[in-house]
């Protein structure tokens, strides 16, 4: 405003233009003199005091109303023209001028310095309004951070710099380098960074004055910390304080904010991948599954009804049946694995007792395991195991499965259920040969075959497809050769905290005893 | 085996998995109507209305459980879902809609005559015994006199064990879903807490099946629910 164009005179300008707006007052009164008495005078000679203190400061101010008081002494008390003076009272008219005209000058200059701070407040909180919206709307940290460093050059006078973490949690500044930093300054960012509790939850260090190190508070964790440094020769950093405070918690927020935008979009991006990967699988395994449906259909239709065939072509339709039965079952195994390595396998994780999904193994395998007896043996009072029935009775299935295929006809095949607390352990053993010496960690990789031109059937997934349910059980499972002879694989799950059944009111009038 | 020949629609898109299961049917002597959409099989559903409906579940034009929903409100026909493997939930679905049973694919001639006589048996009100005396395995059931025994011996259920066995024997030869027995048993609030379910069929096991680690019964439908048979699978 027009009122600062006299501010920008130096000092001595200023006082010269304070003893001058004095003369020229004593001049115009000097002309009015036959007109007014001499206490008009003197009113009229306290004015460029006002005028002064308003417009040109307090030094100016005070000097002018000695001035005046002196000028006032010289050119209209009489003796004229001389500082001597006649009578008493005009020392009285002295002091009350020299007083009001010094109270005026006070009061007007701290009005206007304190105007002066409250424009400067005003801009201020404008500037940190515009920021909280610019960081509001920004979509990159790049641009957070050149917003808060140009509102820290233009509005606290100094250089602002970032420090973020990196995946490693150490503190890195962000963008990188934009100029040197002596060691210990970088400790104390690193120190604030991590300080948490000991530097308390809005921490202001201030170094040595010229610099100001705030963390940025986060709702869930600290996002980095504000580096304030002042331009040479400035010690203002510290009265700006409480405004870098703001500054810095706007930035944490806006960290965060962009922060958890990641987040959404990585989890919108994995959500889709998961999704397309699981349209393809289900559509693969339809467009598989069909053909063999029917071709298998066809031949077990072929091999029952056709009186019109003789012995040999019956045999070679239900060949067609079995084999297209397999080729199915290897289908079916090879999308298992492609599911369970697709990515995060889905549980849908019950409370149950593990003998039922054998039993129902068992039962599902039916002719598979005819030439085979099962025995299973359960340890008494079996505690109940959050499991995804379906995956788990393919483990069970591939393993009593495997047990039928490597074992001679007839041998016994059983099952043993402990409870080894706090896991479940499940044990599948038959009488074949046993697994090959030293192989028995290769067993579950992927396309492992138990002997390499083994005759039996098989693509070598059905312990890779149990270990990788089993795993996202998070329970374990390893093969062994006992020394009674054969092949042993079991398998433990962590029991967990099962949910307690409300007990039955007792009521013996509904059943019999 | 069928005096007044059954009539049974057919639903699937798959030309050759259609033809397959027609001729089965027609060579086991049932009247085979067919349809390849959702549209085509309520229309034809709609104007002669067949004995038992064998219905996949991915058709071109509308999920089979959307299906099974409309035919439920009309009719109490036997169906008969044809799926996938790894199909879980739609099973699920389409049997808390209503649907009886569900054949996995790939399935013998065998499996697909068992289950549609099975059905139909079911829904013909004459075979219907009618008789209080439920008999399996070494077990009998009196429902008039609420009564269990096994080889003689009385068996003592308890009040939720009984009725749970009662609304299996209900339903025999049907696939229940967790849900359906939950609700029917527990109450609807109990949906979710299949655990209930599945500790009372392995004390239902224990006290009614020969071998309740392989039962004969009260057999488990992975993933879906029970079934009770009355006959064990391969006696």
């Amino acid at each position: 405003m027009e009122t600062d164009s006299l501010e920008r005179f130096s000092p001595v300008a200023r006082h010269l233009l304070a003893v001058l707006a004095c003369a020229l007052m004593t001049a115009i009164c000097l002309l009015l003199r036959g007109v007014f008495d001499i206490t008009n005078i003197a009113m009229l000679m306290l004015l460029p005091v006002v005028f002064v203190a308003a417009r040109l400061g307090r030094g100016p101010a005070i000097l002018a109303s000695f001035v005046t008081v002196g000028l006032f002494d010289f050119f209209f008390v009489p003796p004229q023209l001389s500082f001597a003076v006649s009578d008493v009272q005009y020392l009285v008219i002295f002091a009350v001028m020299l007083a009001v005209s010094l109270f005026i000058s006070h009061l007007t200059a701290s009005l206007k310095a304190s105007a002066r701070d409250a424009r400067q407040r005003e801009q201020r909180s404008q500037a940190l309004y515009s920021l909280a919206r610019t960081l509001a709307g920004t979509m990159s940290a790049d641009e957070a951070v050149a917003a808060v460093v140009r509102f820290v050059r233009e509005q606290a006078g100094g250089e602002a710099r970032l420090f973020v973490p990196d995946v490693d949690d150490k503190v890195r500044e962000f963008p990188r380098n934009t100029g040197p930093l002596s060691m210990d300054r970088f400790l104390t960012i690193e120190a604030v960074y991590l300080g948490g509790d000991a530097v308390g939850a809005s921490a202001t260090v201030n170094l040595d004055g010229s610099c100001l190190v705030l963390p940025l508070v986060g709702s869930t964790r600290r996002r980095g910390v504000l580096f304030v440094a002042a331009h040479a020769g400035d010690d203002h950093l510290y009265e700006l304080r409480s405004m870098l405070e703001a500054v810095a918690s706007l930035t944490a927020i806006a960290l965060e904010r962009l922060h958890f935008v990641d987040i959404a979009q990585a989890s919108q991006l994995e959500t889709e991948a998961e999704r397309l990967r699981s349209s393809i699988l289900s559509s693969i395994s339809h467009d598989i599954r069909t053909p063999l449906t029917v071709l298998f259909g066809q031949a077990d239709a072929l091999a029952l009804a056709g009186s019109h065939l003789d012995d040999q072509e019956r045999e070679a339709a239900r060949a067609i049946r079995d084999q297209a039965g397999r080729l199915h079952e290897m289908v079916d195994k090879l999308l298992d694995m492609a599911r369970l390595q697709a990515g995060k396998v889905n549980l849908r994780k019950e409370w149950q007792p593990i003998d039922e999904v054998i039993g129902a193994s068992i039962q599902l395998l039916g002719d598979a395991l005819r030439e085979h007896p099962v025995t299973v043996t359960l340890a008494p009072e079996l505690p109940l195991v959050a499991i995804d029935a379906v995956l788990m009775e393919r483990v069970c299935c591939n393993l009593l499965e495997n047990a039928a295929k490597y074992s001679p006809p007839a041998t016994p095949i059983t099952v043993t259920i402990t409870n080894a607390a706090p896991s479940l352990v499940v044990e599948v053993r038959d009488q074949g040969p046993g697994f090959p010496p030293g192989g028995l960690k290769r067993v579950f990789h992927l396309f492992e075959r138990g002997t390499a031109e083994s005759s039996a059937p098989g693509v070598g997934l059905g312990l890779a497809i149990c270990r990788a349910i089993v795993e996202a059980h998070g329970g374990t499972i390893d093969a062994s050769n006992p020394p009674e002879g054969g092949a042993c694989v079991r398998f433990s799950l962590l029991c967990g905290q099962a949910p307690q059944l409300e007990p039955e009111p007792s009521d013996p009038a509904e059943a019999q005893p | 085996m069928n005096d007044a020949k059954s009539t049974v629609l057919v639903v699937e898109d798959d030309l050759q998995i259609r033809r397959f299961v027609c001729q089965t049917l027609e060579r086991a002597d049932y009247r085979v109507t067919e349809a390849c959409t959702m549209q085509a099989a309520q229309d034809e559903a709609g104007a002669r209305p067949p004995d038992l409906v064998v219905l996949d579940l991915g058709l071109p034009d509308g999920n089979g459980v959307d299906f099974v929903r409309v035919m439920r409100d009309w009719s109490r026909m036997p169906i008969l879902i044809l799926s996938a493997r790894s199909a879980e939930a739609d099973k699920i679905d389409a049997l808390d809609a209503g649907a009886d049973d569900y054949l996995t694919k790939p399935f013998s001639v065998g499996e697909l005559l068992a289950r549609v006589r099975a059905l139909l048996r079911r829904a013909d009100p004459d075979s219907s015994p009618g008789t209080p005396l439920v008999r399996f395995g070494d077990v009998e059931v009196d429902l008039v006199r609420r009564s269990v025994q096994r080889a003689g011996e009385p068996v003592h259920l308890t009040a939720i064990e009984y009725r749970l066995l009662v609304v299996l024997i209900a339903n025999a030869g049907k696939v229940l879903t967790h849900r359906h027995l939950l609700r029917e048993v527990w109450g609807a609030g109990y949906a979710e807490s299949t655990h209930y379910l599945r500790i009372y069929i392995s004390h239902l096991r224990q006290k009614l099946e020969a071998d309740p680690t392989q039962p004969a019964h009260l057999r488990t439908e992975i993933g879906v629910g029970y079934r009770f048979d009355t006959q064990a699978p391969n006696a």
